[in-house]
Formats: C-alpha cells, sequence, structure tokens
C-alpha cells in the first residue's frame, strides 16, 4: 500500500517466427514494460530488430485514415462509443471501403483548398481596385501614353503641384486618392514634389473597363465560390456523420498494427533468434507466462531475471487503494516516486481534502464545490481530468465537514455553536462576540505542522533504511534523528520558557538547574546539540538549513490565515449586500429601494463566486503546496520511471 | 484642577490609538514582507516557469526553489497575528 506495484524483470526468449504471436499477446494483455535494446554489452552479436511484415502497409493505410479524419474533422475522445466494432469485420470493411474514403477525402480537400485559394485572389483583386471606384472612367485611360506619365496613389491632403499637370482628387476621412497627368518632362519634378507631400503610390490594376464594372464583377463571383465552399463544408460535415466511428475505429486498429508491428525495434535479435526483456507486475508473472507459452505452443522461454536495484532503472506503478486513486494526479505533477522509496500517496490522500477543509471550512462554499465537481465529471471524460474533479469532491465534502464544525454558511454562523474552535470575524455596525479563536487556531496550525514534518523525517529514516548501504546509510539515519532532536528540543526549550496554551506547559516543572533553564530545557539543549552534531557528521553544510525547522513549521500557520482571510472575505461581502443595501431598503420600500435591493443582490452573487474561486486557490495551492514544499522535501526523491506496459487500451475495437 | 471625565477621556483616546497602531503594524508586516517575497519571487519564478517549460521533470525542484522567499511573508503574518489577537 505504501509502496509501488512489486516487478519483476522478465526474458523472453524464442525463434524469430514465434516473434509476431508472442508481440501479438504481449500486446493483447498490456502488462509487459518492453525495456529497449541500445546494445546493451551482455548482448553481444545481437542487433536491433526489423519491423515486422506489413508494417509500412499499415503505416501507409493509418496516414490515409489520418488524412481523412483531419479532412472530415473527427475528433476522438469526447465519449466512447456505445459498441465496438470487431476487429475482423473492420478490416474487411478497410479493404474495400479505405481506397474509396482516401480519393474522396482527397477530392474533397483539393477541391476547398483550390476554392478558398480562388476567394483569397478574388478578395485581393477587389481590394487592389477599390481606390479606382473614385474615377468613373475606363482603367485603360491612366496607361498606354507615349508622352505623358501617371502617377496614382494615396496622400494625407490634396496636394498642390507646380508643373504643367492634369490632376484627379478624390478626398476621405482618412486622406485622399490621388491620379496625375503630366508631360514626361515634368515627371521628376512632380516626382519629388509628391514625395514631399505624403504620397504613396498604388499600382494600376491590370484590368480594362471602370473600376466599379470590374468589382462587381469579381463580388459576383466571390458569392459563388463562397456558396459552394459552404456546400463542401456542409458535404463534409455529412461525412464526418457517417465516416467518424469508422475512421476512429480504424485508427484505432491500424495504430495497434503498426505498434506490433514496430515492437522488434525495441528488441534484440540475431538471425533467427529474438531477446525481449522488460518488466511485469510480480503477481502477473505466472499469467504472463502461461499466456505466452500456449500462444506459441511452449516455443518461447521465459524466464525471471535478478533485479540489481542500483542499476536498473525499475518502472513504477502505483498501488494504491480505490479512493486514493486521483491523488495520483498530485504524484505525478511532482514526480513519480522510486521504486524502493515509500510512495506518499495515501498519505496525502488523507492528509490534502483536511487541509483542504481546515482552510475552507464553510457548508456553503463546499456545497457549490461539490455540485460543481459532481456536474463537470459528467462532461470531462479525460483521466486527468476525472482524478482532478475527484479530488475536488473529496476536498469540499471535507470543507462541508469542517463547516459543521466551524459552525459557517457562506461566512454566516450556522444555528449551532461552532464546535471546534470559531473563525467569526466582528464584521459589521452591529456585530459583536468574542471574536475569532485566532491565536488557538494557530497553535493548532503549528501543531499540524509539527506532526505532519516529524512524520517526514520518520518516513525518511525508514526510506534512508531501506535504500542506502554501508557507513552512508548509517550516517543518513543518524543525521534524520538529529533533524527529529533539533527540532523537538527547540520545542522543549520554548515550552520551558513561555507557557503556551494548548501547547505542553513546562515552566513550573522543576527548579532552575543551569543557564536559567528547568530541567525540561537542559534536555532541549542536550537535543539540540545532539541534532547539530547529528545533522552536521552526516554534512556539515545542512547545518546552513537548521533555521527551516522554524520557518517550515511557521509555514503552517497559512492553514489559519488563508482560511480567516476567506471568511474575512465572505463576511465583508455579506454585510456590503444585507447589511448595508437590502436590510435598510426593505424597511422603507420605494423605488430607489428596489434597485438598491437588486444591486445588493448582485453584490452577494458576485462577491461569493469570485470567493469560490479564491476558495479553490486558496485552499487548494496551499493545501498541496504544504506537501510538497514542507512535507515532501523531508523524504521525498521521487524521479521513478513511470509503467508504460505495451499494448493499448482499446476503445473503438474488440481484440481479434 | 483636571477634571476626572477628562482624565477617563484622555485614557479612552490613548487606549483607540494603540490599538490602530497595533492595527496598522499588523498591516505593515504582512504587507511589507508581501513586498519583499514578491520581488524575491520575481526572478526565481520566471526562472523556474522556464526550467519546467523546458523539462517538466523539473517541476517539483522549480516550485521549491520558487518558494523559498515565502518565508519572510510567513513570518510577517505570524508577527499580525501576535500583534492582533
Amino acid at each position: 500500500m505504501l509502496y509501488p506495484e512489486q516487478m519483476s524483470r522478465l526474458l523472453i526468449t524464442g525463434t524469430k517466427d514465434q516473434m509476431g504471436k508472442v508481440i501479438a499477446e504481449l500486446h493483447r494483455r498490456r502488462l509487459f514494460h518492453i525495456e529497449d535494446f541500445v546494445g546493451q554489452e551482455e548482448y553481444d552479436g545481437f542487433k536491433i530488430g526489423m519491423p515486422l511484415e506489413g508494417a509500412t502497409e499499415a503505416s501507409v493505410d493509418l496516414l490515409k485514415i489520418r488524412g481523412a479524419a483531419t479532412a472530415f474533422g473527427v475528433e476522438g475522445g469526447a465519449s466512447p462509443p456505445a459498441r465496438r466494432v470487431s476487429s475482423g469485420e473492420l478490416r474487411r470493411q478497410l479493404e474495400t471501403e479505405l481506397p474509396e474514403l482516401d480519393a474522396q477525402a482527397d477530392e474533397m480537400v483539393t477541391r476547398r483548398n483550390r476554392l478558398e485559394n480562388r476567394a483569397r485572389e478574388l478578395e485581393t483583386r477587389i481590394a487592389e481596385l477599390e481606390p479606382f471606384t473614385a474615377f468613373p472612367v475606363d482603367l485603360d485611360h491612366f496607361r498606354g501614353y507615349e508622352s505623358l506619365a501617371v502617377f496614382t496613389g494615396r496622400v494625407p491632403a490634396d496636394v498642390a503641384i507646380e508643373a504643367p499637370h492634369e490632376k484627379e482628387y478624390a478626398g476621405g476621412r482618412k486622406g485622399g486618392f490621388l491620379a496625375v497627368f503630366t508631360p514626361k518632362e515634368h515627371r521628376d519634378a512632380v516626382e519629388r514634389q509628391l514625395q514631399e507631400a505624403g504620397f504613396a503610390p498604388v499600382a494600376l490594376p491590370a484590368e480594362s473597363g471602370p473600376a466599379g464594372d470590374a468589382i462587381a464583377r469579381y463580388r459576383a463571383e466571390l458569392a459563388d465560390v463562397k456558396k459552394e465552399l459552404e456546400t463542401i463544408d456542409r458535404q463534409l460535415h455529412g461525412l464526418k456523420e457517417i465516416h467518424s466511428s469508422f475512421l476512429l475505429a480504424a485508427d484505432e486498429l491500424l495504430s495497434a498494427d503498426v505498434e506490433q508491428a514496430e515492437a522488434p525495434l525495441r528488441f534484440a535479435v540475431t538471425d533467427l533468434a529474438f531477446v525481449a526483456e522488460g518488466w511485469v507486475p510480480t503477481e502477473a508473472v505466472s499469467e504472463i507466462t502461461a499466456s505466452l507459452e500456449e500462444a506459441t505452443g511452449e516455443k518461447v522461454h521465459v524466464e525471471t531475471l535478478p533485479v540489481d536495484y542500483e542499476n536498473d532503472q525499475v518502472p513504477v506503478e502505483f498501488q494504491n487503494p480505490d479512493f486514493a486513486h486521483p491523488t495520483e494526479m498530485f504524484m505525478d505533477v511532482y514526480s513519480r516516486p522510486d521504486y524502493r522509496e515509500i510512495d506518499p500517496t495515501l498519505l496525502v490522500s488523507i492528509v490534502f481534502p483536511i487541509f483542504f477543509g481546515i482552510i475552507l471550512g464553510d457548508v456553503g462554499y463546499g456545497l457549490i464545490l461539490l455540485a460543481i465537481s459532481l456536474m463537470l465529471r459528467r462532461f470531462l471524460m479525460t483521466d486527468g481530468w476525472k482524478q482532478f474533479l475527484d479530488n475536488m469532491r473529496n476536498a469540499s465534502i471535507s470543507a462541508i465537514v469542517f463547516g459543521v464544525l466551524y459552525s459557517e454558511f457562506l461566512g454566516f454562523a450556522l444555528p449551532w455553536d461552532p464546535v471546534i474552535f470559531s473563525r467569526h470575524l466582528n464584521i459589521g455596525g452591529g456585530a459583536h462576540g468574542h471574536g475569532p479563536d485566532a491565536a488557538s487556531l494557530l497553535i493548532v496550525a503549528i501543531w499540524i505542522g509539527i506532526l505532519h514534518i516529524t512524520l517526514g523525517r520518520i518516513i525518511s529514516l525508514i526510506n534512508h533504511a531501506r535504500m542506502d548501504h554501508g557507513t552512508h546509510r548509517t550516517k543518513a539515519m543518524i543525521a534524520q534523528t538529529g533533524w527529529i532532536a533539533f527540532m523537538w528540543g527547540l520545542l522543549l526549550v520554548i515550552w520551558s520558557i513561555f507557557p503556551i496554551p494548548l501547547m505542553f506547559d513546562l515552566t513550573r516543572i522543576g527548579d532552575v538547574v543551569a543557564l536559567g533553564m528547568r530541567p525540561f530545557g537542559i534536555i532541549g539543549i542536550a537535543l539540540i546539540l545532539y541534532g547539530m552534531i547529528a545533522i552536521g557528521q552526516e554534512n556539515a553544510l545542512e547545518l546552513v538549513e537548521a533555521p527551516t525547522v522554524i520557518s517550515h513549521v511557521l509555514s503552517y500557520a497559512r492553514l489559519v490565515a488563508v482560511g480567516l482571510s476567506s471568511v474575512a472575505i465572505a463576511m465583508v461581502v455579506n454585510y456590503i449586500s444585507i447589511g448595508m443595501m437590502i436590510e435598510p431598503a426593505l424597511k422603507n420600500l420605494t423605488p430607489v429601494a428596489i434597485v438598491l435591493v437588486i444591486v445588493g443582490i448582485v453584490v452577494f452573487l458576485i462577491g461569493h463566486a469570485l470567493n469560490t474561486a479564491l476558495g479553490i486557490l486558496g485552499g487548494g495551492l496551499h493545501s498541496i503546496r504544504l506537501h510538497y514544499v514542507e512535507f515532501f522535501t523531508k523524504f521525498y526523491k521521487g524521479g521513478g520511471l513511470k509503467y508504460n506496459p505495451f499494448g493499448m487500451k482499446r476503445q473503438y475495437t474488440t481484440e481479434e | 484642577m483636571v477634571d476626572v471625565s477628562t482624565a477617563v477621556m484622555t485614557v479612552e483616546m490613548i487606549e483607540a490609538s494603540q490599538a490602530g497602531l497595533k492595527a496598522v503594524g499588523a498591516g505593515l508586516a504582512v504587507g511589507l514582507t508581501g513586498v519583499g517575497t514578491g520581488i524575491a519571487e520575481m526572478s526565481i519564478g520566471a526562472a523556474a516557469v522556464g526550467a519546467t517549460a523546458e523539462n517538466r521533470d523539473l517541476f517539483g525542484l522549480a516550485l521549491i526553489f520558487t518558494v523559498i522567499p515565502e518565508t519572510i511573508v510567513i513570518f510577517g503574518l505570524v508577527v499580525a497575528m501576535l500583534l492582533l489577537f
């Protein structure tokens, strides 16, 4: 439970003619994590295998299927299909339908592209012609002169030209359009003057006849093209409806084919034999051995190899009770556990919702979050989302429980007094009461920190005992006891100097012995000294880290601080919306008062929506951060290899 | 001759201003340490995001580096709470 699934290293050998059968069987079982052959030393004389027969054909077909799927806009993964197709049937269908489907998709895409290009071209033409609509003359009049130079282009404002010329100007809001005709000998002078006026030349479109006529012609053609494009899109959509399930199923089938056909690239082979190395969960070894022998008629040899934990990268698969599965997401975000260390998923799955509840602790917000998580669970079907929403569900249930204990509902008090500590603040004019038990809550948070961190150090002690060897192991273990001693020594010293509510009061036990300390204080100092020596003997530099003992423990104060701030926001929202707007308005119902009531309701809704969002962020992020930073840094190494068995989860097709 | 009621009022005023100054102090403690933490986390955070974008495995380490300066604001928070309650 606290460790990952136990793995065994398996070696499969056989003659090459059995390779296909072995691969098919492994793919079907989905248990074998292949260790890639990269020319390891012990495999002298072996080389990397060649893909199975049919790999190229399957790849080509897969490309065609994916091309058609892209053309029709088919997307998988939305929801699992109602019925799974049998692979044999699908193969027959592929042989008859794929060429036709491919040709159809190809033709449609080509036609669509051609039309799109034409539409773009027409739009450019129209844009080019547009300025010339200012002059309702044949465009041919702008060119073809022997003695005249013609300038056409945009200017910010009308220009006065000091040279013999003929000018047409059409003004607009953003500058105007200008056409200037001038004898060739004055060309340079006119050009210079135009440039000084900010003239930007516009090339004359290769058209004849008035610009307006040409534009009308092109607009008509563009409309036709667009209509045709729409028809094609409708057809594509229709084809998507028809072929969607076939394409998804074929994609899956062919992907599986390609995966299997390319598996030998990860095996070691000789001319006649092959060797596959990999990992399977220990409890599945006999099952997979039996099934392989059955599939090949006992023509392969399967052997369990000894595991060398120092050098082998053992793939890691979580092994947790059902309720802890969603939390595996948080572990994978951080890093998958190493094969031999304690997997803290179970601890996180219990402690994370509790932290969340302590921070949010409100029946109202808890119910809102619970409703959101249950509702989204129906639409978001991917594994990641499912895990996330399940975590949210657990956390919001915990928030409801703590809300009952704190007696809070959207910042209001429930009809009973807080069972544990009160977080009700004195907000608003008529507020009275003794205020929040902030000091007590703070001390409880510190206690949680002390125990959580001590637990982390104990886990670290166990990890070092299991994973390390020789003197390093002893030193590391002593250092961990040193950290625990250092922290508790510090606590003893503090307790024997200051009486703190909810903590042990050691100030009155015994007389002052030495250094102004009572007996427990002396014990504390001894523990601190031992701790420093124990930490220092492993690595003297670690002593620099000693103050983190204090900062990490105090960091748990956020459990209270973030929670109190969320309560404060809720109460302020209630006070502004109800106390300041709705209540006074209801006393004297005038038209203005009714508007005020509506505004009050809006403020109430927006305020609490905002605070719900803050509640997820504050509660979730701070809880997980306490785990990642304060808890995990004490013991967690991570960096484990994800167990990724060869095979695939079939969604659309059945096995052959 | 000092009026007794004046004296009582003076004491009340002093008490009120003391409470106010405590609140100001608490506010400064959280606010200034928050600014300090923000400035410190600014460059670490940018580098951490960059590193994580290049290599997802660095997320845990990047997060830890990023939140190291948070100690400052936690101390500010604790001081504020001790002042207020």
